[in-house]
C-alpha cells in the first residue's frame, strides 16, 4: 500500500451505492416480467426505466433507444390495425410494443450507466468462467472493431476506385467487394487475438484475480435474491396460466 | 538462456517448412537480433522460440528450442508465456479490449495467473515503470497511439516477468521517434537482465541494440 494509507489505484474499490450485478438483476427482472406478463407490468417498467433515467441524467439515451424501436412499432400496428388476417388490432399493437419498450429501456438503461467491463469483472469476481467473461466482452467490442474495420476497407476499396455513393442499387453493388476482406480480416484478427490471450497466460488453471471491488452494502444481496425469485415466480405463473388457458387477470390488461 | 538447436517448423496443414533450420543463443541481458526479408520466417522464428509453436498452434518441429534448459514442447502455454513472452508486429491485436485503464490491461496477464491483488499491482507498477509509461496508466487503451500500443503491449508481457522476450518487428509499424522510444525500453529490459531476441527489417535498428546480428536468408 503506497504512503499515506491510499490502496493501489488498481485495487480502489469503484465508486457508487449500487453494483453492477444488482443493476443487471434489476433490469433483467423488469425486462422479463414485462415479457412474461406485458400490460401494467410492462408499463410500470417502462415508467419506472424514464424516471430512473431523468433522475441520473440518462433520458436523451433513453428517448434514442425508444425511437429506435419506431419502425418496429409502426409495422406492428400496420400489421395488427389495418390488415385483415394481422389478427390483434390497435390494442395486441400496443401490447407487443409496450414489452418492446420495457424489454429494451431497462437494459439500455443499464449499460448507459454500467461500463460492459465492470459488469463482467463483477460477473467474474461472483463466479463466472473467464473464457465465458472473455467471450461476453470480445463479443460486445467486436462491434466498434468492426465499424473502424469496414470505415477502413471503404476508404481502401474507394482508393482502388469503388464507387460507393450514388444511388441506392449503387451502393448496394458497391457493398460486394466490402464483405470479402471484413469477413476475412475479422477472421485473422480472432486468430490473433486467441494466440494473444495464449501469450498472456489465460489459459493458466485456477481463479483469475479480480481486482476491482464493487460497493456491496447489505441489503445488496438479498435484494438479487427477491428479484430472481420475483422474476421465476412471475414467469413461472405466467406459463402456468397460459397452459391452463385462463387469461391474464384484470388487474394486468390496461386494454 | 533460450536455445535453438537446427530448430525448423511447418505450419499445420502445409508441406513447406516455414523456417529454415536455425541455431541461436539468447543468454541473460543478451539482445540478438535477426533480419530478414518478408517471408523468410521471421515471425514463425519469434513464434517457435517462444514455444507457440507448435505448443498452441500444432504444425511440426524438428530439431530442439529449449527455454532454461526445459524443451518448449514439454511446456504448457501458461508455463511458456512467464518464461517467453512474444510482441506480435501488430500489438493492438495483443491488448485484450477487456479494460478501461492501461494500468489494468498491464495486469491482466498477473491476474491470469491468479497472484494476489497486491503482486499484481506491484508487477503492474514495476512494468509501466521500466518501460517509462507511468504517465500511461489512467489512459483508455483503445485510445493510444501506435507507439504507446506497442509499449503498453510490452508492459503486458513484462509484467509477466518472463527471463526472455521475443519481439517479432516491434517498430515496423512506428516513425522514427517512436522507434527510438521502444528501443530504449528493450534496452532498459536488457540491462534488467532479460534476454531478447529481436527481428526487424530496420538494420539500423538493429545495429544500435542487438549485440549479435543473425541473418535469415531469403528463407526459399
Amino acid at each position: 500500500m503506497p504512503a499515506g494509507g491510499h490502496p493501489h489505484p488498481l485495487l480502489a474499490a469503484s465508486p457508487g451505492t449500487t453494483g453492477p450485478v444488482t443493476r443487471l438483476a434489476l433490469a433483467a427482472s423488469g425486462a422479463g416480467l414485462s415479457l412474461a406478463w406485458g400490460g401494467w407490468v410492462a408499463i410500470a417498467v417502462v415508467v419506472g426505466s424514464a424516471v430512473l433515467a431523468l433522475a441520473m441524467g440518462r433520458a436523451r439515451r433513453l428517448a434514442l433507444a425508444g425511437l429506435g424501436l419506431l419502425p418496429v412499432a409502426l409495422s406492428s400496428l400496420a400489421v395488427n390495425a389495418l390488415l385483415p388476417a394481422g389478427g390483434g388490432g390497435v390494442t395486441a399493437a400496443l401490447d407487443a410494443l409496450t414489452r418492446l419498450l420495457a424489454l429494451t429501456l431497462p437494459m439500455t438503461l443499464l449499460f448507459a450507466i454500467t461500463p460492459v467491463a465492470d459488469l463482467l469483472a463483477d460477473l467474474e469476481a461472483r463466479g463466472l468462467d473467464r473464457r465465458v467473461v472473455f467471450v461476453l466482452g470480445a463479443a460486445l467490442a467486436a462491434v466498434p472493431g468492426m465499424q473502424e474495420r469496414a470505415v477502413g476497407v471503404i476508404e481502401a476499396q474507394r482508393a482502388r476506385g469503388l464507387d460507393t455513393e450514388g444511388s441506392w442499387p449503387r451502393r448496394a453493388r458497391g457493398l460486394l467487394p466490402l464483405v470479402g476482406p471484413l469477413v476475412i480480416g475479422s477472421l485473422v484478427e480472432i486468430e490473433e487475438r486467441a494466440l494473444a490471450l495464449e501469450v498472456r497466460a489465460f489459459a493458466a488453471p485456477g481463479r483469475r484475480t479480480v481486482l476491482r471491488r464493487f460497493p456491496e452494502g447489505r441489503w445488496q444481496r438479498p435484494a438479487r435474491w427477491a428479484l430472481a425469485g420475483l422474476l421465476a415466480g412471475g414467469v413461472a405463473a405466467r406459463v402456468a396460466l397460459q397452459l391452463a388457458g385462463v387469461p391474464a387477470p384484470a388487474w394486468v390488461r390496461p386494454w | 538462456m533460450l536455445v535453438l538447436e537446427r530448430a525448423t517448423y511447418r505450419y499445420p496443414g502445409t508441406t513447406r517448412w516455414a523456417l529454415p533450420p536455425i541455431s541461436l543463443e539468447v543468454g541473460a541481458g543478451r539482445v540478438v537480433g535477426v533480419r530478414g526479408p518478408n517471408e523468410s520466417g521471421k515471425t514463425t522464428l519469434c513464434l517457435v522460440a517462444s514455444g507457440l509453436a507448435p505448443v498452441a498452434i500444432g504444425g511440426e518441429l524438428r530439431g530442439r528450442v529449449l527455454i532454461d534448459g526445459r524443451p518448449t514442447v514439454e511446456l504448457r502455454t501458461h508455463e511458456l508465456a512467464q518464461r517467453c513472452g512474444l510482441l506480435f508486429d501488430n500489438p493492438a491485436a495483443q491488448l485484450s479490449g477487456l479494460h478501461r485503464t492501461v494500468e489494468e490491461e498491464v495486469a491482466f496477464g498477473p491476474c491470469n495467473l491468479g497472484l494476489p491483488p497486491a503482486e499484481v499491482a506491484e508487477r503492474t507498477e514495476e512494468a509501466l515503470r521500466l518501460l517509462r509509461i507511468e504517465d500511461l496508466a489512467g489512459r483508455d487503451p483503445g485510445r493510444l497511439s501506435g507507439g504507446e500500443v506497442q509499449l503498453v503491449a510490452l508492459a503486458g508481457l513484462v509484467a509477466l516477468r518472463p527471463a526472455h522476450l521475443a519481439l517479432d518487428e516491434p517498430v515496423s509499424r512506428l516513425d522514427p521517434e517512436r522507434s527510438a522510444r521502444v528501443a530504449g525500453a528493450i534496452e532498459r529490459l536488457a540491462a534488467a537482465g532479460v534476454g531478447v531476441l529481436v527481428t526487424e527489417h530496420d538494420e539500423g535498428f538493429l545495429a544500435r541494440l542487438c549485440d549479435t546480428v543473425l541473418d535469415l536468408g531469403d528463407g526459399r
